[in-house]
């Protein structure tokens, strides 16, 4: 580990003239799986957007290596207070620059919020729902000014995108979607759907020290996972993206090749229903019969091939993060008693719901391993197998059809990284409340609870947040509400060695940091 | 048998009839599968819990349903559908926030070169596989060439197109491993999506070319002391080819509604992997123009194969 940094703060010493420079060469070549749909990001709507839109486009503050949230569009900014509202003040960096030219001011970040606050535009329009006003003080100082506070405004950093008003405006919305300019790294240069991006070295770019070191990068897109390890393995590209999870220990090993692997921010769980009156997991014991029945780090080294992390609650790092709070042991007989006091001598049989999806990799395998263990406690599962869509619909609440959700399902709820877990919580611990957006995908009902996770949201000191949601966390954990959190997925880039060099920052998670490849010479 | 006295004035009459009656059947049906896919996709359930995050509060969820038009009655939706279909507007894609038709067409091409190059390699194989198993029935050459395509039908494509990558990618390095740009790239992903059909296109040219081959004017060319090699290959096979002809339109529309798999292995930028990851995130304009171009190129396909049989067998007659 020690030796690793060593060589990562070697290769960072060295490149540090040439991105002084700003003067990158060569082309990076790099295959994802996965494909954004929006290059706008006042339009985005999933987190693959990220993937692409990142290396375009900024927003006010950003990710470190360490994991903390620092500085980046933002010079400075702060929670401040007036007539019992809060307020965010915000200066804005000097000399930031869009792709076409344009000084970055606060009247492009004005223009993206009345985007984002347009529900027929942003499809996160409910983000700005607390926002009273957007004020200009000049050029690089604004305020966001709240009805009440907002402490998912904060955990989401800070929202906005820088968004080129002028340009936006004069070539509208499907251009700017076709040949979209942000302040970031890279400008973009082509696309072709379903094949791939290209994108360019943005020259004028106004952090230094992170200057793109190629000229140019051009992502294809392959989702098939064996013939994306073919393009790499026959050198069509250089640079892969999500080395599939059976195939990570083989690239560690390959020569010639190197790989980083990071925690993802997506937070994955096993939920149960306790909204029923006749649900046996009402009862505390039960549910902690449960959490005691599943071995989740043999399913994480076997069903993963130790590819997740393990978390209690709150990720490494995250809001709320404690590290004393230990995950349930894995202890069947443990189980079987608690089931035995809570009055299921001989267990009981229940459904379980098992999603789908191609969003993480070995999900259903896992939840069928999950299951498994169940049934061995005396939790007999009637395994059902359910893609996103279905599942979705059988798992949201406030319909007013059947079916409803009468059993055991996986679930996945991203605290994001570094992580927060306000969004999540609010939505799959607090108690439903028709109408109001509390509880949409929540089985649980518990008043304590509910009152914290209230009090959370209005949370905005990020003091105060982080001790009343490891005060959250506690809670939730003895009493196992909203479900037994699992892993944390895990994702692993490669590169040839004899091409590239990368070191993985900023936050290689959504973001991907191409602007860190270095081509050789 | 030729219309007798009819040609070739009222011959044209007729095929004009045929011609009519028969893109009427072809609307008829475009109309029906327009909706058939319009009530099933929605049978799938509500799209908005895709399309907004999973905090949306319920207000914004009904917002956008209106806005889509989605608290409509269905057979209201459809009706506005169609008005606007018959304008050329098939709506915005819910996920992709673009003109739906303009999505597709742009994947269009892509899909129709590699069914084509598919279908290419089939005929290629299963032309001189039948006509060899004909001609030397019982042989080792037939068992090989029945065995060759059946073992294209006993495969599934996504694991041939897996096992040419590994083959000529990864071991062999002679072709690309995926993508589009060059004839190279097309060969793969041709043969992945193309071997599955040669069994039965064998099996239809050499029932063909049996019987053919048995028949009395072969016999008369043999007994003329004509070469073996002529009558095959060129008066057997052209009258053996007729069934073949008849079956390639439906094959071929099969291609393009199929290519899915074959896209997704080899990152081809079709039309296929458009619409089945818009069936998944029930993206239902995308869906909705996919199936009813799919529908359009496989009714004009069938008629065109069914207009030709006149021109490639005279004998042939269109009922009036």
């Amino acid at each position: 580990m020690i030796r690793r940094s060593v060589l990562g703060l070697a290769a960072v010493l060295a490149l540090a003239p040439m991105a002084a420079s700003g003067q990158g060469t060569g082309t990076v070549t790099a295959g994802f799986g996965a494909e954004s749909t929006m290059l706008d990001p006042v339009k985005y709507s999933a987190g693959v957007d990220h993937y692409f839109m990142g290396q375009m486009f900024e927003q006010l503050v950003r990710v470190n290596p360490e994991q903390r949230v620092v500085n980046w569009l933002a010079e400075s900014w702060s929670v401040q207070e007036e007539n019992g509202k809060p307020f965010i003040d915000v200066r804005l960096r000097k000399g930031v620059k869009f792709h076409n030219g344009d000084p970055l001011t606060s009247a492009d970040f004005e223009f993206a919020y009345n985007k984002m606050r347009d529900p027929k535009i942003s499809r996160w329009s409910h983000n700005q729902a607390e926002v009273e006003r957007f004020e200009i003080v000049d050029d690089h100082h604004f305020r966001i000014r709240f009805k009440q506070a907002d402490g998912n405004y904060i955990a989401n950093f800070l929202q906005l995108w820088a968004v080129p008003k002028a340009y936006y405006e004069r070539v509208g919305e499907a251009e700017f979607g076709k040949a979209p300019v942000g302040t970031g790294p890279w400008k973009f240069v082509s696309r072709t759907v379903k094949d791939e991006i290209r994108f360019e070295a943005f020259a004028d770019y106004w952090n230094k020290d992170h200057r793109p070191k190629a000229e140019k990068l051009v992502i294809k897109v392959i989702p098939e996972d064996l013939t994306r390890v073919a393009a790499f393995k026959t050198g069509a590209i250089d640079f892969l993206d999500a080395v599939p999870l059976s195939m990570v220990e083989e690239f560690r090993k390959m020569p010639g090749v190197k790989t980083l692997t990071v925690v993802t921010g997506n937070n994955l769980f096993l939920n149960f229903n306790t909204h029923q009156e006749k649900s046996p997991f009402r009862d505390v014991r039960v549910r902690q019969a449960a959490a005691h029945a599943i071995d989740v780090d043999a399913i994480i080294k076997s069903v993963l091939f130790g590819q997740g992390e393990r978390y209690v609650q709150v990720g490494k790092g995250g809001v709320g993060y404690d590290p004393e709070l230990k995950p349930y042991a894995y202890d069947p007989k443990k189980a079987r008693d608690l089931l035995r006091q809570a009055g299921f001598p001989q267990g009981f049989e229940i459904p379980c719901y098992n999603l789908t999806t191609p969003r993480e990799p070995n999900v259903k395998e896992v939840g069928e391993a999950m299951f498994a263990y169940l049934t061995q406690a005396g939790i007999r599962c009637r395994v059902q197998g359910m893609e996103y869509a279905a599942w979705l619909n059988l798992a949201r609440m406030g319909r007013n059809a059947p079916p409803e959700m009468d059993g055991v399902f996986s679930h996945m709820w991203s605290q994001n990284l570094p992580g927060d877990p306000g969004t999540a919580w609010a939505g799959h611990v607090h108690t439903f409340v028709p109408g109001k957006g509390w509880g949409s995908y929540s089985t649980t009902s518990d008043a304590e609870a509910d009152t914290m996770i209230a009090e959370l949201k209005l949370t905005m000191d990020p003091e105060k947040r982080a001790a009343l949601a490891r005060k959250i966390a506690r809670y939730k954990h003895e009493k196992v509400l909203g479900g037994v959190p699992t892993y944390r997925p895990m994702v692993t880039f490669a590169w040839r060695t004899d091409k590239l060099d990368f070191t993985g920052w900023p936050y290689p998670g959504y973001w991907r940091g191409m602007q860190e490849v270095v081509v050789k010479k | 048998m030729r219309p007798s006295g009819t040609f070739p004035r009222e011959w044209g009459k007729v095929v004009t009839g045929y011609f009519l009656r028969r893109v009427l059947q072809g609307l008829i049906s475009i109309v029906g599968a327009s909706i058939v896919i319009f009530f099933i996709s929605r049978l799938s359930g509500d799209p908005i819990v895709l399309l907004l995050p999973t905090e949306a509060p319920p207000a914004l969820i009904e917002q956008v349903r209106q806005e889509m038009g989605l608290n409509e009655p269905v057979w209201k939706q459809y009706l506005i559908f169609a008005g606007k279909a018959l304008g050329g507007d098939f709506g915005k894609s819910y996920r992709w926030q673009a003109p739906a038709l303009e999505l597709v067409l742009d994947r269009l091409p892509a899909t129709i070169g590699l069914a084509l190059a598919a279908l290419a390699f089939s005929i290629l194989l299963a032309v001189p596989f039948g006509v060899l198993s004909a001609v030397y029935r019982g042989s080792l050459i037939d068992t090989l060439g029945k065995g060759f395509a059946m073992l294209g039908q006993a495969m599934p494509n996504f694991w041939v197109g897996l096992l040419l990558v590994l083959i000529f990618a990864i071991h062999l390095d002679v072709l690309p491993a995926y993508g589009t740009g060059s004839a190279a790239h097309v060969l793969m992903p041709a043969i992945a999506l193309g071997w599955y059909p040669v069994a039965a296109q064998t099996r239809i040219v050499r029932s063909a070319m049996l019987d053919v081959l048995d028949s009395d004017y072969i016999r008369m060319g043999r007994a003329v002391g004509a070469s073996e090699r002529v009558l095959v290959w060129k008066y057997a096979l052209r009258n053996a080819a007729i069934p073949l002809v008849t079956i390639l339109g439906v094959y071929f529309a099969a291609m393009l509604g199929g290519a899915f798999v074959v896209e997704t292995v080899f990152a081809w930028p079709g039309v296929g992997r458009t619409v089945v990851e818009a069936v998944f995130s029930r993206d239902f304009p995308v869906v909705q123009v996919g199936v009813l171009l799919t529908s359009i190129l496989f009714v004009t396909s069938n008629l065109l194969v069914d207009l030709s049989y006149g021109f490639i067998d005279p004998r042939i007659r269109y009922d009036r």
